[in-house]
């Protein structure tokens, strides 16, 4: 019997099980990397005076280190995704821990707490850009009236800049929320309570207990939030234009090749590139985080 | 009796606490609700928060509207195929890289996740010559066509389902796996009998994030169709013109596309939060 | 024998009229001409736009019921519809059999011969030209869809230019001209000059501000994050200075004074220091603002003057369901400085934009034929007027006669009078083969002007070099 459970556990059937998906993320999005990548290293205007490509070298890498624009679109995405993601880790967990106890309407309120998950990313944009435009949304009304504070997203960068970290975290943390909800929910009972017996306060329970036990949904969670944050082009999109203070990285790649602005192909791959090199260093980082604790849980 | 009233004063502070925090969730979407609800010209009134008056027409003009209709049919049955294929992808794909041996099994599982990190607008180009020219049988193209988004959105949807599925999977005993096979299972009864009962959780919050991420994708749909496989979101954009963007119907259909979104949280709702664990430890 | 031939033909002709079978003449024409391809599809992309909302819901069902060929339209947002057409006309995947073509981008379309030659086209096959289709019917604004040698390129679907917009109801209010006389000395009236138009947007944004109501002196169509600000800098207020052809010279390749350009000249930081000294005076929402949303503060009533999109002219002066200034409306032509509208009429320059959009056909379309028939259907004179009605667009001579636009011309202030003769005192935009990539060099420049982090003459002059930049880059500088 033995034999047969090692026949079924034969590596080609498991290359067979993982062969769809490997085709299907080959041809859909291997495949247009190397196209990036290839043309990375062109210079590649369709409406620049000689047609085609030119082969380039590295002067497109040369060019984006000297690009205000670009950096400051990496600077902004940056703030962008610490800021969100930090707001919706706090507040997610706060609100998973609030969830855990019981109270009347409970499930109500989780359900209503849930709904901006649902809602297109372009949708969200339109929404919040109905809320804060002057002389159309309640935001700046209310604030200049009640506060006599200026609201003006499209002169003030920074304004701008956290309207759109102030959608982001409306729009995510019930994500975090759930996610949260279900690790804290799968952590066992005992150890809390032997916590509790020795004597911990609730603040030593949490540091050295619930965390502990958390790390790999928080982990987890932020590395799928980052991959997100980072990518955001819609929502801002529709919320200012991605103009000053939210003029992010994934927004500049899109004005960059977009025909029907710079329509730069050549550059906005490299930038691409960049740009996912960078995104991929910082999850791998996490990820060695994540699996790192896995190796030495089973050691 | 203090304990009692501590209890109290315990619940009435958490339900004060949640209707503030029901109240920030929703205004932003009343405020839609809002500006769906009004007639262009009176838009740009002095903000208020209350309805005035029924005020229908941004709805039934929507409704009516039968390229809505078809976005809608198109959104539906993308979203739907999408989710059903990424489950099935991501389950056997999880499966593989759990129970068996394979060289390079970290590597492989983290590029897989890296496909969700691609900055989307840079892969317009040559996602469009695929779809139109790669793609080619004959008159056929990928371009335009339901097909051709429901195999594109695994590039952002299979990660994330084979991120989610991994730690389930993995906490399911091999040991069961195993009992299942000298019972004489094969895979299938295996997956069938053992691995999809228990991860049932799992692929259902698989399935039903898979269907809201493809639900609201727009950037892809909006290059990669022109007129017969348009999705619910593109349509939104559309609202957007030279001559005035008409906000009380983007809203009303902003607010239509909420619903068949909501209703399937609203109704596997203990599914997302018993599934989501990411194979957090359970004893 | 051949007087009564032609005695019999008269006959003949007079009989075909009585029983006005004259529209069944050109039933059967469009269906002899359409008759290979009845049951063919043609595709075009277009924003979704009143005009172009009318050829998709009305004029392309009667060419269908006439011809058998199906037109569908894709309808989009105005950044997708440039992706969209330009992608497919760049990887010829023949997608699109008609395209619409904004009219400043033409001249990048053109260099990269993209569109079909629709002159040439028609003359090549004579079996499927229409006689009710004449090129030289069409206004001065078809000129700006030619090539060197005068063929035409695209169909003209809409013509707009800018105007001068304002509210007669506070402009005539006699409380406010006596207030308006005792504050400045000479009397309230629509802005002639720019220290005029200055006057009155100070004074109008004062006036709303102590009546307490949500009313400021002019508009700007000032969006941080948007290529509309640019526009109306380079295309309105920078013409009416007489900056031209965005202060690029085309034979040197530069837009820095020192060789040759104007971008970063004196006029230049003359027009953008006038343009943002308005900004105070606009509603708050102005620096969010593109084109629409500056058509939309002005329907609510929020701005007392401004610079506005004439397409939007017609709607904010009639249509009660969208506007609350309808009857309240003037229209005139925009402030020029000294010396611009003389320029202008010698043909040496020009005080504004003279925008709109066209319908052309692309090289990969595999249904020119059919694509022929379809545009000269549009381009034909009969379906002009109410066309014109429907989207307050006029491509045509004859359409200003229409008794029906004449109706309309009334309730406008006679917008249309105004674009029929003041027309060609403006201009199409300059004849770029790198429009957007320009423009989208300039953008950044033009929005921290606005917000104040760079001062007009920075702004100016940062931008000038990075647009001489960007032109070698491309291969036009030097």
């Amino acid at each position: 019997m033995g034999e047969y459970i090692s026949q079924m556990r034969n590596p080609r059937t498991g290359w067979l099980l993982l062969s769809p998906t490997l085709i299907i993320l080959i041809i859909f999005g291997f495949m247009p990397f190397l196209y990036v990548l290839v043309v990375g290293f062109f210079d590649w205007n369709v409406f620049a005076a000689e047609d085609g490509m030119r082969f380039n070298g590295l002067g497109n890498y040369r060019r984006l280190v000297f690009d205000d624009l670009f950096l400051l679109s990496v600077g902004l995405t940056i703030r962008f995704a610490v800021f969100a993601i930090v707001s919706e880790v706090v507040f997610g967990f706060l609100l998973a821990q609030m969830l855990t106890r019981n109270f009347p309407g409970k499930s109500i309120f989780r359900i209503i707490h849930t709904f901006p998950l649902m809602i297109a990313p372009i949708a969200v944009g339109a929404i919040w850009r109905l809320l804060v435009i002057p002389g159309f949304g309640p935001v700046p009304f209310v604030l200049d009236r009640w506060f006599d504070f200026t609201y003006q997203i499209g002169t003030y960068p920074d304004q701008a800049l956290a309207t759109s970290v102030i959608m982001d975290v409306w729009h995510w943390t019930p994500f975090v929320t759930l996610t949260m909800l279900a690790g804290l929910s799968a952590i066992p009972r005992e150890p809390v309570e032997q916590a509790k017996v020795d004597g911990a306060n609730r603040l030593q329970v949490f540091w050295y207990v619930t965390l502990p036990f958390l790390r790999p949904v928080l982990l987890t969670t932020v590395f799928i939030r980052i991959m997100d944050a980072i990518r955001t082009v819609d929502e801002v999109w529709m919320l200012a234009g991605g103009g000053p203070g939210t003029r992010f990285t994934g927004i500049y790649i899109w004005r960059v090749t977009s025909p029907g602005a710079s329509a730069d192909w050549g550059y906005g791959s490299s930038i691409s590139l960049i740009t996912l090199y960078l995104t991929i260093v910082l999850c791998w980082l996490l990820f060695i985080a994540i699996s790192g604790r896995r190796k030495g849980e089973v050691e | 009796m203090s304990g009692a009233r501590r209890r109290a004063l315990r619940t009435v502070s958490s339900l004060g606490f949640w209707v503030f925090m029901t109240l920030l969730t929703l205004i932003p979407i009343w405020w839609m609700f809002v500006v769906s609800m009004r007639s262009r010209v009176e838009l740009f009134s002095r903000p208020n928060l209350a309805i005035s008056r029924l005020f229908l027409e941004n709805y039934s003009n929507v409704l009516t509207d039968s390229t809505f209709q078809r976005y809608m049919t198109n959104s539906v049955v993308v979203s739907s195929c999408n989710a059903a294929l990424v489950m099935a992808l991501a389950l056997l794909a999880t499966y593989a890289l759990s129970r068996y041996k394979l060289v390079g099994r970290d590597n492989i599982f983290f590029w897989l996740i890296t496909n969700r990190m691609a900055p989307p607008a840079a892969f317009l180009l040559p996602l469009f010559i695929m779809f139109t020219r790669s793609f080619r049988i004959g008159n056929w193209t990928l371009f335009d066509t339901q097909l051709g988004l429901i195999l594109l959105y695994c590039v952002f949807n299979l990660p994330f389902a084979i991120w989610l599925l991994k730690g389930v999977v993995d906490g399911i005993p091999i040991e069961l796996d195993d009992a299942a096979m000298i019972d004489g299972a094969g895979l299938g009864g295996v997956l069938r009998h053992v691995v999809i009962p228990l991860a049932a959780p799992g692929l259902a919050v698989t399935g039903i994030l898979s269907w809201v991420f493809a639900w609201n994708e727009y950037l892809f749909a909006a290059n990669l169709t022109s007129v017969e496989a348009r999705t619910i979101t593109t349509g939104l954009a559309e609202f957007v013109t030279v001559t005035g963007t008409n906000w009380g119907e983007l809203a009303a259909m902003s607010m239509i596309t909420l619903i068949p979104s909501a209703i399937i949280v609203i109704v596997a709702q203990r599914y997302i939060v018993m599934g989501l664990t990411f194979g957090a430890v359970k004893e | 024998m051949k007087k009564a031939f032609t005695v019999l033909l008269l006959l003949a002709f007079a009989l075909v009229a009585n029983m006005s079978l004259v529209t069944a003449d050109m039933h059967d024409w469009w269906a002899d001409a359409a008759a290979h391809y009845a049951g063919a599809t043609i595709r075009g992309v277009s924003e979704s736009t009143p005009p172009s909302n009318y050829v998709a819901d009305v004029l392309a069902a009667q060419f269908t019921e006439l011809t058998g060929i199906n037109v569908e339209f894709e309808t989009t947002s105005w950044d997708q519809m440039y992706s969209k057409a330009i992608n497919d006309m760049e990887a010829n995947t023949g997608i699109y059999d008609f395209v619409y073509i904004e009219q400043d981008i033409i001249y990048s379309y053109l260099a990269q011969d993209y569109l079909v030659n629709l002159t040439q086209y028609a003359a090549d096959n004579p079996d499927l030209a229409y006689e009710g289709y004449d090129e030289s019917a069409f206004t001065s604004f078809a000129d700006y869809f030619k090539n060197a040698d005068g063929d035409l390129f695209g169909v003209p679907m809409e013509a707009f230019v800018k105007v001068y917009l304002y509210r007669k109801d506070l402009f005539e209010d006699a409380d406010i001209m006596a207030a308006f006389e005792e504050e400045y000395g000479y009397p309230l009236a629509p802005a002639e000059s720019f220290d005029q138009y200055a006057d009155n947007a100070a004074f109008f944004t004062a006036y709303g501000e102590s009546m307490d109501m949500d009313l400021w002196g002019t508009t700007v169509q000032g969006s941080t994050g948007h290529p509309a600000s640019t526009y109306e800098f380079l295309e309105s207020i920078g013409p009416s200075f007489g900056l031209y052809n965005w202060g690029i010279n085309l034979e040197t390749g530069s837009a820095q004074s020192a060789n040759g350009g104007a971008l970063d000249g004196e006029t230049a930081v003359e027009a953008l220091s006038f343009w943002l000294s308005m900004l105070p005076f606009a509603p708050p929402e102005a620096t969010s603002s593109t084109w629409d949303e500056v058509a939309s503060s002005f329907a609510a009533g929020r701005a007392a003057q401004g610079w506005v999109y004439g397409e939007n002219a017609a709607w904010i002066a009639t249509d009660e369901s969208r506007s609350a200034v309808t009857g309240n409306v003037g229209v005139r032509l925009p402030v020029t400085a000294e010396g611009v509208i003389d320029a202008a009429m010698m043909g040496d320059g020009y005080i504004g934009y003279y925008d709109g959009g066209a319908f052309g056909v692309p090289h990969s379309s595999r249904n020119k034929e059919a694509t022929l028939l379809w545009l000269q259907f549009i381009g034909q004179e009969s379906v002009q007027a109410e066309w014109a009605a429907a989207g307050a667009r006029i491509t045509h001579t004859a359409t200003f006669d229409d008794p029906l636009i004449a109706e309309q011309d009334a309730k406008v202030d006679g917008y249309y009078t105004l674009l029929e003769e003041q027309g060609p005192l403006f201009a199409g935009a300059p004849p770029f083969p790198f429009h957007a990539q320009v423009r989208e060099v300039i953008d950044p420049f033009i929005q921290r002007a606005i917000l104040g982090e760079l001062t007009p003459a920075d702004a100016l002059s940062q931008a000038a070099m990075a647009v001489d930049e960007e032109l070698s880059r491309l291969g036009y500088g030097m």
